[in-house]
Formats: C-alpha cells, sequence, structure tokens
C-alpha cells in the first residue's frame, strides 16, 4: 500500500461524510485560527509597545528633580537638580551626550495665528539623546544657549498650525508674546504614547529659564536626560550617577534621594516581561480552543471506527494487516487536522492582518514560528486524537466485524 | 487428477468458545479432512451445526482451539493477526452471503482492494481489476457504486474481487443466501465454470441440498462433528441419515 493509496482512502473516508467532516475541520480552523491570531496580536502589542521605548533609547536614563514619592504624593517641583549637576554627571566616563531640560506649556503666535503646544528648554544634545532629525534649517548650538538666543526649533505640527510657510526658517513667531526666529523644523516621528513629539516647541534651556520664566533660580531643571555609550552598563552608569548627585546634594546615609533616576533599559526589560506573559496568557487560552478541537477529531473517529467496523472486517478479510489499518485511521485524522490547520493558517493570517491595521493600527509583523507551530501542533493532535481510534479498529475481530450490523 | 495437490489439511480441529454468561461451548469437534486443488466441495449443515465457524478456520478468520490446520502445506494454526491477513490476502478468495462490498467505493476499488493490500503496482492493480470485472460481465459498471447495482451484480462484483488476487481458493458463504433463485443459480453456474474451466478450488457454505447439488463433494457437519463427506449424493436423506446415525 502506497503513501498514494493511503491519502486516497483517508480522503474517500473523509469526504464520504461530509457534513461531519467539515464540522471537525471547523474545530481545528478555530483552534489554529485563535492560536494565529493570538500570537500575532500578542506580538503586535509586544512590538508596539517596545518600540516606543526604543524610539527614546535603551541607553537613555532620566533623571527628575524631586523625590520619587513622599507620603503618597511625588514631589517633583522642587528646583534640586541644576545645570551644574548635568555638568558634573557629563563627566562620568560612559556618558556619551546629555542635557538639562524644562518643559512647560507656550501660548505661540504667528500672524494671526494662535495656537496652544509644549515648550521644551534644553541643550543641543537632546537631539543625539532624542534621535532628532531635521528638515528645515539647524537646531541651536550651545552659543545660543550661553546667549539665552530667542531661537526655536518647532515640530512640523506645529509649523502646520500655526500656518507657517514649507520653509518657515527666519520666520519670527511669538512665544508668551517674545519674538522668537523659527532656526528648524524638525521631521515628524508620529505619536507615541508619551504625546505626539511632533506638535512642540524646543528653546535653550537659558532662553526659558532667564527670558521667559524669569526664574530666581536660572539654573535649576526639572528634568536632565542623558545617553551613554552602547556598550556601558545602564545600572552601573545609574548608580554612579546616584553617588554623584548623593553628594552634590550633600544627601545623608540613610536619607531619600531629591531626585529620582528611570532607566528606560529597565522600563524596557519589565515592559517586555509583562507583554511575554501577556503573550503566554493568549497562547494558552488559544491552545484550549486547539485541544477542544482535537477532542473533536478524537470523538468523529471513534464514532467512524463503531460505524466502519463491517468496512474494518471486509478490509481485514482481504488482507489488510492490522498496521494498515492504523496507519489508514491515523492518517485520516492526521489529514483532517492538517486541512483545518491550512484553512486555520489562512484564515488566522488574513484576521490578524486586519486586526492589527483596522485595530490596532499597527503593521502586524509575519513571522513563520506560528505557522510551524500551529501545523506541528495540528498534526501532533491529530496523531495523538487518532491514536485510540486506530488500535481499537486495528484490533477489532474480523469475524464480528464482518457479521455487524 | 494426477496433479492434484493437498490445499487443506484439518487435522483434529476443536473449537471452543468462551461464553459470556460465563463458562464455555465447543462447537467443532475433532473435524479433520482434506480438500484437494481443483475440488468443488459443499460443507453442509442446519444452522448451529457448526459450519460457519469451519468456514472461518479455513479462511484464516479465526484460528482453532485446539488441532492442526495446514494450508498450502503450511501449518496456520498458530500464526499471528497479522501473519493470517498476509494469508487470507495471498491463498483465499471470499464470497460472502451480504456481499461484503464497500459502499462508497465504486466497483473497480472493490475489485482492486485485495491487490492493493498486495502491494502491487496501481496500473497493474487496474488492469488486473479489469480483466475480472470482464470475466463477471461487469466490464461496462466500474465506476458504479454497489448500491446502483442489483444484488446478483453485486455478488459477481463479489467473485471478481474474490479472484482479483489469483487465490488458490474460493471460500463462498452462503452466496445465494441474499439472492433470488434465478440469480443464485447463475452465480452457482458461474462457480462451477470457474471449477471446471480454471481449475479454481471452491468450497462453499451451505445449509441447502440443492446448492450442495453443483459441488462434486459434500462435507455435511452437525453438532460440530462431520457425519458425511463424500460424492453428493442423489437425494438429501442420506445426509439427514447420517445426521441420525451420529446421534447413536
Amino acid at each position: 500500500m502506497t503513501l498514494g493509496d493511503i491519502l486516497k482512502e483517508s480522503w474517500l473516508s473523509i469526504s464520504g461524510n461530509k457534513l461531519r467532516s467539515f464540522l471537525t475541520v471547523l474545530g481545528i480552523i478555530i483552534g489554529v485560527m485563535a492560536v494565529v491570531i493570538m500570537v500575532a496580536v500578542g506580538e503586535t502589542v509586544q512590538l508596539s509597545i517596545t518600540d516606543q521605548f526604543s524610539s527614546l533609547g535603551t541607553n537613555t536614563i532620566v533623571i527628575r528633580a524631586g523625590a520619587a514619592r513622599r507620603g503618597g504624593i511625588r514631589s517633583g517641583n522642587r528646583n534640586t537638580l541644576t545645570i551644574q549637576d548635568a555638568e558634573q554627571i557629563q563627566k562620568l566616563p560612559d556618558v556619551m551626550s546629555i542635557t538639562p531640560a524644562q518643559s512647560g506649556s507656550a501660548q505661540v503666535i504667528y500672524g494671526n495665528k494662535n495656537w496652544s503646544t509644549m515648550m521644551l528648554g534644553a541643550h543641543p544634545d537632546y537631539t543625539v539623546i532624542q534621535d532628532i532629525e531635521m528638515t528645515h534649517g539647524t537646531f541651536f548650538d550651545m552659543t545660543a544657549v550661553k546667549n539665552a538666543s530667542t531661537y526655536a526649533v518647532i515640530g512640523p505640527d506645529t509649523a502646520r498650525e500655526l500656518g507657517l510657510p514649507d520653509n518657515p526658517v527666519g520666520e519670527i513667531i511669538r512665544i508668551q508674546n517674545m519674538p522668537f526666529v523659527v532656526i528648524g523644523v524638525m521631521k515628524a516621528r508620529g505619536d507615541s504614547s508619551f504625546g505626539s513629539q511632533d506638535d512642540m516647541i524646543i528653546i535653550p534651556i537659558t532662553t526659558l529659564k532667564k527670558r521667559l520664566q524669569g526664574s530666581p533660580f536660572p539654573d535649576s531643571v526639572t528634568m536632565v536626560a542623558l545617553k551613554i555609550y552602547q556598550d556601558a552598563d545602564n545600572a552601573v552608569v545609574t548608580d554612579q550617577i546616584s553617588a554623584l548627585l548623593r553628594q552634590r546634594h550633600r544627601i545623608k546615609d540613610g536619607d531619600e534621594d531629591d531626585f529620582q533616576i528611570t532607566d528606560m533599559k529597565q522600563i524596557m526589560e519589565t515592559m517586555d516581561t509583562v507583554t511575554g506573559y501577556l503573550k503566554l496568557l493568549l497562547i494558552a487560552i488559544a491552545a484550549v480552543s486547539l485541544l477542544v478541537g482535537s477532542i473533536g477529531i478524537m470523538n468523529m473517529m471513534l464514532v467512524s471506527v463503531v460505524e466502519r467496523t463491517r468496512e474494518i472486517g471486509i478490509r481485514k478479510a482481504v488482507g489488510a494487516r492490522e498496521r494498515i489499518i492504523i496507519i489508514q485511521f491515523l492518517s485520516e485524522s492526521v489529514l483532517i487536522s492538517f486541512i483545518g490547520s491550512m484553512f486555520g493558517l489562512v484564515f488566522g493570517v488574513g484576521l490578524s492582518q486586519g486586526i492589527g491595521r483596522f485595530i490596532l493600527k499597527y503593521n502586524v509583523p509575519f513571522s513563520i514560528w506560528p505557522v510551524i507551530l500551529s501545523v506541528s501542533v495540528a498534526v501532533i493532535v491529530g496523531l495523538a486524537s487518532g491514536v485510540m481510534p486506530a488500535f481499537r479498529a486495528a484490533k477489532l475481530n474480523p469475524i464480528d466485524s464482518l457479521r455487524y450490523e | 487428477m494426477t496433479n492434484q495437490v493437498n490445499i487443506i489439511n484439518l487435522k483434529k480441529i476443536c473449537k471452543i468458545f468462551p461464553l459470556e454468561i460465563g463458562g464455555e461451548q465447543q462447537v467443532l469437534f475433532d473435524i479433520s479432512f482434506t480438500i484437494q486443488s481443483g475440488e468443488f466441495v459443499a460443507i453442509m449443515g442446519p444452522s448451529g451445526s457448526g459450519k460457519s465457524t469451519c468456514m472461518n478456520i479455513i479462511g484464516a478468520l479465526d484460528s482453532a482451539t485446539s488441532g492442526t490446520y495446514e494450508l498450502y502445506g503450511k501449518d496456520i494454526t498458530t500464526l499471528s493477526p497479522d501473519d493470517l491477513a498476509t494469508i487470507r490476502n495471498e491463498y483465499i478468495g471470499f464470497v460472502f452471503q451480504n456481499f461484503n462490498l464497500l459502499p462508497k467505493r465504486n466497483i473497480l476499488d472493490n475489485v482492486m482492494l485485495p491487490l492493493m493490500y498486495r502491494g502491487i503496482d496501481v496500473n497493474d492493480r487496474i488492469r488486473r481489476a479489469r480483466e475480472m470485472l470482464k470475466l463477471v460481465g461487469l466490464e461496462n459498471f466500474e465506476s458504479y457504486l454497489p448500491t446502483q447495482l442489483s444484488g446478483g451484480m453485486k455478488q459477481r462484483v463479489a467473485i471478481a474481487r474474490a479472484l482479483s488476487g489469483n487465490p488458490k481458493l474460493i471460500l463462498a458463504d452462503e452466496p445465494t443466501g441474499s439472492l433470488d433463485s434465478k440469480m443464485g443459480n447463475e452465480i452457482l453456474k458461474f462457480f462451477k465454470k470457474l471449477n471446471t474451466d480454471m481449475g479454481i478450488t471452491i468450497v462453499i457454505i451451505t445449509h441447502e441440498f440443492d446448492i450442495a447439488q453443483y459441488a462434486k463433494r459434500v462435507i455435511h457437519i452437525y453438532d460440530g462433528r462431520i457425519t458425511y463427506d463424500g460424492a453428493v449424493p442423489k437425494n438429501e436423506t442420506v445426509l439427514l441419515k447420517s445426521q441420525k446415525e451420529s446421534h447413536k
């Protein structure tokens, strides 16, 4: 008996009872489809979160002024961080770029257009830390910082909302009624979970502190962001910064920090673990539906053995050995699983792409491993659920089988 | 008759069945006979006489509890189920009362079935099955399903299937039981033709004396014992007398 004979016999048996075979196949289709969709959705969620964090860079460390929490309330408005702190941190060997920063909202006017947006005071290194590219003009340099120049770098959305010309470099805008020269427009970066990065204005930190805010503490900042070298260890640098700042801020042993260090790598690792568990949970739910599908196959095959008792007797009478009967029944259940898994795969990939495009608004990556996994699991499920019925069929006594009504 | 060889050689065959309610029942007692190639034998007996059990053992569908069974000189008494399957495939062609065709396979597939299990090439299978269908006069029906055929045609398909494997022996269990007398006679004539023209050994199991008359030899079984073994008598009385004698 050749492989072709086995497949032909299996196909004829399956197609001989179309409705029942269809319902059985449906169980596997739903099971495999669920696995493919759940894996794809899980991966997409994981990837989109990773992407958002990656846009900030895993080698980015952010220091915020104020203790992490005090009596349950974060006291972040204390002016505990200074531009001098940033200058000292820059001297650490692993620090590549650093910027002190402070944000606030700004009312911006251009011509007769009035727009409220986020404003950030920073150093030129901000472009390195945030991987900022320009479409027009340039970012301000350290001379502008030293001189507290009224230069503004704007996001593409801000430029659009203000009705600035296509190349707005050299245009004058008014921020809190102070005229600023637009010296550059940033390249669009899209939205992130931290808000739009395209609707903001960046000006020198000194301009923000001295000119716009007229702060009595012009050197204090709410935040210091820095990027370390790729081969540097985030934890080591974090410890070094912590030690340096505690010493500079004269914090006694046992006292709480008056700053908070956020390590993007650590956050990303935590998010990765959380989304990993989420993915596992989704796969586990999908696996249950695949298991239910496999029980459907076993049920069908067991019924089939009873219904086809006489057929088995005939086959045995004309010379079918037990092994052949086992192979035939196993191949039927595997074929059902295989057909089901193929349809499940097609529907699963199609639906997950649809979910990605229309619901998650994200390109769902097509990875081969759920394909291999679900098809192999389906084939194994088919084999496993066919074993008992196949052996039951093979062990039937030919005489009793031939007499079976 | 010079080239005749023993095809079937039963020596002191006993068969005991366990009963579901406990205990056991012996249905065959020391059955011994030989059948030579080219013979046409009817194994006769009333219902419950043990003739079907005898046929199952001859057909390698069942094993004897004791005694020995040689088929074509080979002792098959203690073979495994798989070895018995191979023996059935190579040596025996079955024709059953209720045809036992696969209902969802066409006629050609049904006839090819024993050849598939023998591992014969597809093209050779088809060629051989078509030859057999032509032999039984059904060459134009190969794509039909068994349900589309009359009883007589179904039995001819069953004969074609039995012959397709080129067996040494055809075992027919009440082959006319599901047919009307006209169809039944046609089938029996066909068996006779196979026996005389092609020299195929035929063993028919029946409880009807009319059918046994087509054979050359009758083995009469009653209560699990052989009461008559010889040429077909002119009337059934001889067999009934032998049955009565066995009680003494």
